[in-house]
């Protein structure tokens, strides 16, 4: 059984707080009943939008195809890559890969610092105002973004997180004060993001 | 988050030196070198008993030199 603690969500139908697991190394089952569940999501979602609807029905998810049973079986057991899921209401609400090697600071003040990085991020797509007009649960995001800055306050890093951000999500990191180096030619052209140790500590505080 | 378990490490002056000084460069606690380190040595024996190689490789002398681990 993975280590899990309990965490915090909005339920959006009711504006409560409602209890959540965030778990600390999902296995490839779990990876693949978030596939399951998310991508019937979305196929339902896209079957029944208007044709002008179809820009909110998933189609135009950016990480609509991501696979996360092929990521988390990619790397195993390696302490390296932690793998992270939020569990709520019988449903897998969120998942988060990261890596905790090889990565170092952009930002002047970190340069060449040790950073947590997060390669992929992703709330269910119920959970996206992009896709759905009433989303159901809000803080899945969030909660994982903290839970890598507590990673790498753990590790020694001192909250320090970097990634690169699918431009829908970009608004998102901007609103937790990670500072967008521009973009980075190296990496799909996306840009790239980065916490500095300051803005960390606020955010976990 | 995760439980952390405690151990009693015995290090030669010589390791503790080297440990410091990685400590002071990487801005990284002791622990948390030591920490890395398994994860670093996790991920290279996991791809070399994969069957993978690992090369250190000099751009000007134009070498390669294959590294071997434990």
């Amino acid at each position: 059984m993975s280590p899990s603690r309990t965490i915090a969500l909005q339920d959006m139908s009711s504006g409560a707080l409602v209890p959540a697991q965030l778990i600390e190394q999902v296995d490839s089952a779990y990876a693949h009943r978030a596939d399951d569940s998310w991508l019937s999501f979305i196929a339902a979602q896209t079957a029944c939008a208007p044709p002008e609807g179809l820009s909110v029905s998933g189609l135009e998810l950016q990480h609509a195809h991501w696979r996360w049973e092929q990521k988390v079986q990619s790397v195993g057991s390696l302490l390296s890559y932690p793998t992270l899921g939020i569990e709520c209401a019988g449903e897998v609400q969120g998942l988060m890969l990261l890596r905790t090697d090889g990565e170092f600071g952009r930002l002047a003040e970190q340069l060449h610092h040790p950073i947590v990085y997060v390669v992929f991020l992703a709330a269910a797509p119920w959970n996206l105002p992009a896709v759905v007009a009433e989303p159901r649960f809000r803080g899945v995001g969030t909660a994982l973004l903290r839970a890598a800055v507590e990673i790498s306050g753990e590790l020694g890093f001192k909250g320090r997180v970097g990634l690169h951000s699918l431009p829908q999500s970009e608004a998102f990191y901007h609103r937790y004060g990670m500072r967008c180096l521009g973009i980075d030619e190296d990496k799909e052209r996306l840009n790239y993001f980065e916490m500095d140790v300051d803005t960390a500590a606020a955010f976990i505080r | 988050m995760t439980t952390k378990r405690t151990m009693t490490l015995n290090l030669t002056d010589a390791e503790m030196s080297v440990l410091e000084q990685l400590s002071i460069q990487k801005d990284i606690t002791k622990t948390a070198v030591l920490r890395q380190a398994l994860r670093l040595y996790q991920l290279i024996d996991t791809r070399l008993r994969g069957g993978e190689r690992l090369f250190f490789e000099d751009e000007i002398a134009k070498e390669k030199k294959e590294l071997v681990v434990l």
